[in-house]
């Protein structure tokens, strides 16, 4: 018996969470070409909002929430990429409890991070890292 | 109101328990009135399950062959309503589902359930009496926690009834 939980719940705390995990660095929902002036910075993309619907005319019948988000670091000096995409690794890689702050966030059973390459983009003059980070939402 | 006639989809039945640790199971003329069975398929009994198994009867023969004749003979005899196996997504809360763990624990506990497969407002019900066991929960990693757990009917014990 589970209600969809609210994708706004999960922007939030994802903002909140990358945010505390690298401050000073700043953390956008969205890339912005603008930002691409600053030596260092991180957008998230979130997809896969999904909770499985079981048997039955009951609308509540559902499974938890899997969602994932991307995790994008851009940053002018290649080396910061890695050093930055390590500590998102190690704060979130395994990690299971509140998500997201007191404010906004929620309990998850676990974040699986997957590391998954890096790049670099020759117009912006920007090296970037690319992760994935799925969480597992019990409702 | 008459019966759908149509094929329907699969995702439309639904499984519900008879609530209270010691419930009164009904009689097997019961299980084949409706108004006995759609009181007990309400959503305070619903149990969450995954999907709801094959129900109906186990296949049930005797085998009867004479040595020095051509072929044997397979005579159906009265079978027993099938075993369900049911998925549920674990939830250590759920009132329904601490009661199928409840009569596992037991295992002579006979309680009634309830299949309802619905079209619109068109609702067949199988109604059986049974017993839980083989209560088990999986924490596999790569989804949520699952509870499995097997209903066995009694013997002649279940009914058709629709709302039609």
């Amino acid at each position: 018996m589970a209600t969809q939980q609210n994708p706004v719940q999960y922007a939030k705390a994802i903002q909140y969470q990358l945010n505390s995990i690298v401050t000073p660095i700043p953390v956008y929902v969205a890339f912005n070409r603008n930002f691409a002036t600053q030596s260092k910075f991180i957008t998230w993309m979130l997809r896969n909002v999904h909770q499985p619907v079981y048997t039955g005319p009951v609308q509540s019948v559902k499974g938890i929430d899997r969602p994932t988000f991307q995790i994008s670091i851009f940053t002018q000096v290649i080396e910061d990429g890695f050093t930055i995409s390590n500590q998102i690794l190690q704060s979130l890689h395994g990690y299971s409890g509140l998500f997201g702050g007191a404010t906004n966030g929620f309990q998850i059973s676990k974040a699986d991070v997957q590391w998954l390459y890096n790049s670099y983009d020759n117009d912006e003059k920007l090296a970037q890292i690319f992760l994935d980070c799925t969480l597992d939402i019990p409702t | 109101m008459a019966l759908p006639n149509k094929i329907l989809p699969g995702f439309s039945a639904a499984l519900y328990c008879q609530p209270t640790a010691s419930p009164t199971i009904l009689t097997t003329a019961q299980l084949s009135l409706v108004a006995s069975v759609s009181p007990i398929a309400v959503i305070g009994n619903l149990l969450p399950v995954e999907a709801i198994p094959a129900f109906g009867q186990d296949d049930a023969v005797a085998s009867f062959s004479i040595a020095g004749t051509r072929q044997s003979d397979k005579i159906p005899v009265q079978s027993a309503p099938t075993s369900l196996t049911i998925t549920a997504a674990w939830n250590p809360s759920d009132a329904n589902l601490l009661l199928m763990r409840g009569d596992a624990y037991s295992g002579v506990v006979d309680r009634t359930f309830v299949i309802s497969a619905t079209e619109g407002s068109n609702i067949v019900y199988y109604a059986f009496n049974a017993r839980v066991s083989q209560f088990q929960i999986d924490p596999a990693p790569g989804a949520e926690a699952k509870c499995t757990f097997t209903v066995h009917p009694r013997g002649n014990q279940y009914g058709w009834s629709n709302n039609a």
